[in-house]
């Protein structure tokens, strides 16, 4: 522990004549009288009260809507729910319902060596329509056509094996009717036409 | 000795039952009177090594068009002279026998289909066994598109020389029509097509929506 020498107190306080403090002492004397000048003096500027201080707050112009607008998002907030755990329940099984509709709805899986056929055709008047070919051992009845929004225009979409098919359309189950709209026509060796659909590997 | 023995008689025992079975897939598909002749048909094709699975399809495919069973006999007869005539193109173009009943059903197919014989003759020798029914469906694609035969051939051998995988190669086509979709001539397209091989743009995968319905057969029959 420091100790002053009780000299340098008796300078301070006005019980020693400078003259007489010893001259190693005289340096440290000047030092400690400067500090307590320097803390001794007013801050710089007119001291402000606390009233003049919350008046000033007050008077300071307000934030624009967007400063605000922009605080107010940023700024974090508690959130409280107020949940019935029933009503969690029923939640939970309405998305289960719908995440199991939509995978339903995205059709079966695709292998790599596997395409999808589409098989398109307008019969206006027919009331059923059948596409046969070496995809179904030409087995009459096994796929059949929608027209879903009664517009005469028939459709089905099949899942094949990648390769070139032979088909025709059976409209009302003994019209034999070949797609004219398929990428090629090939003799049946019966007087007709088949026509033929490529069925290429889907990537997915 | 005894493993000759053996396979003689698995051979004895299996061809009659083959036969009750091209029978059975027969029966009721088509006019009762015209099966034996066309079981006849069939079993030659099968002494002969010929593949008879496009026999038996050409047979259904009549008595579902309830056509009369003399045509069905005469149509399954010219099936047959069409799978002969596969088998001969494959081995002059350089098989050796006994010719494997996919090459000579693929072969047999590109025939049917238009292309001549020594344009199909020129891919069987130009390629391995493995793309050949691939590459072939691809030339047909072309050609069905009325490209070129020979630069449609010409295009696909240089794209399996390149690389192109068997899976990809209608891929060559698509892309070939695609570029005259785009308003190319049929050569540009080729030109354009062959700057690319072997990295062809992956072709688009089919909208979700044709998915979406899509249904799968139980067993669909093969290509």
């Amino acid at each position: 522990m420091n100790v002053i020498d009780p000299r340098i107190h008796q300078a301070l306080d006005g019980e020693l004549a400078s003259e007489a403090v010893p001259v190693e002492l005289r340096r440290a004397v000047a030092q400690i009288a400067a500090a307590a000048d320097l803390l001794a003096a007013s801050p710089p500027g007119p001291a402000m009260s606390l009233e003049s201080r919350v008046m000033a707050e007050i008077r300071r112009p307000a934030p624009s809507r967007a400063w605000r607008l922009i605080r107010w998002l940023v700024t974090p907030r508690a959130i409280i729910l107020r949940v019935r755990p029933a009503w969690s329940v029923a939640f939970a099984a309405v998305v289960a319902a719908l995440t199991l509709f939509t995978a339903g709805d995205e059709g079966p899986e695709l292998a790599e060596h596997e395409g999808i056929a589409q098989f398109v055709g307008r019969f206006p008047e027919a009331q059923s329509v059948h596409v046969v070919g070496t995809f179904n051992d030409w087995r009459p009845g096994s796929i059949a056509l929608e027209d879903q929004d009664h517009d005469g225009v028939w459709r089905a979409t099949v899942v094949l094996p990648a390769g070139t098919y032979e088909y025709m359309f059976v409209v009302d189950g003994e019209r034999w009717v070949p797609d004219h709209l398929a990428e090629r026509l090939v003799a049946d060796d019966f007087g007709r036409e088949n026509s033929i659909v490529i069925v290429r590997p889907a990537r997915r | 000795m005894k493993r000759w023995v053996v396979l003689a008689l698995a051979a004895f025992l299996a061809l009659p039952l083959a036969a009750q079975s091209v029978r059975g897939r027969l029966e009721g598909r088509i006019p009762s009177a015209a099966i034996p002749a066309v079981d006849s048909l069939i079993q030659f094709a099968s002494q002969e090594g010929l593949p008879t699975d496009p026999l038996i399809q050409k047979a259904l495919e009549g008595g579902a068009k309830h056509v009369p069973g003399p045509r069905i006999v005469a149509a399954v007869q010219v099936s047959l002279g069409q799978l002969r005539d596969a088998r001969d193109l494959l081995v002059r173009a350089g098989d050796q026998p006994p010719v494997l009943p996919a090459e000579m059903t693929t072969v047999a197919w590109a025939l049917r289909r238009g292309l001549a014989a020594p344009l199909v003759e020129r891919v069987v020798a130009a390629l391995a066994r493995p793309p050949r029914a691939a590459a072939m469906h691809a030339v047909a694609d072309l050609v069905a598109h009325r490209f070129d035969p020979d630069s449609a051939a010409q295009l696909i051998i240089e794209a399996v020389h390149d690389g192109v995988p068997r899976e990809r190669l209608l891929e060559v086509s698509t892309a070939a029509l695609q570029q005259v979709q785009r308003g190319h001539t049929r050569a540009e397209a080729f030109a354009i097509v062959r700057g690319q091989l072997p990295n062809l743009p992956a072709s688009a995968r089919p909208p979700r929506g044709n998915v979406a319905g899509a249904r799968r057969l139980a067993s669909p029959a093969p290509p």
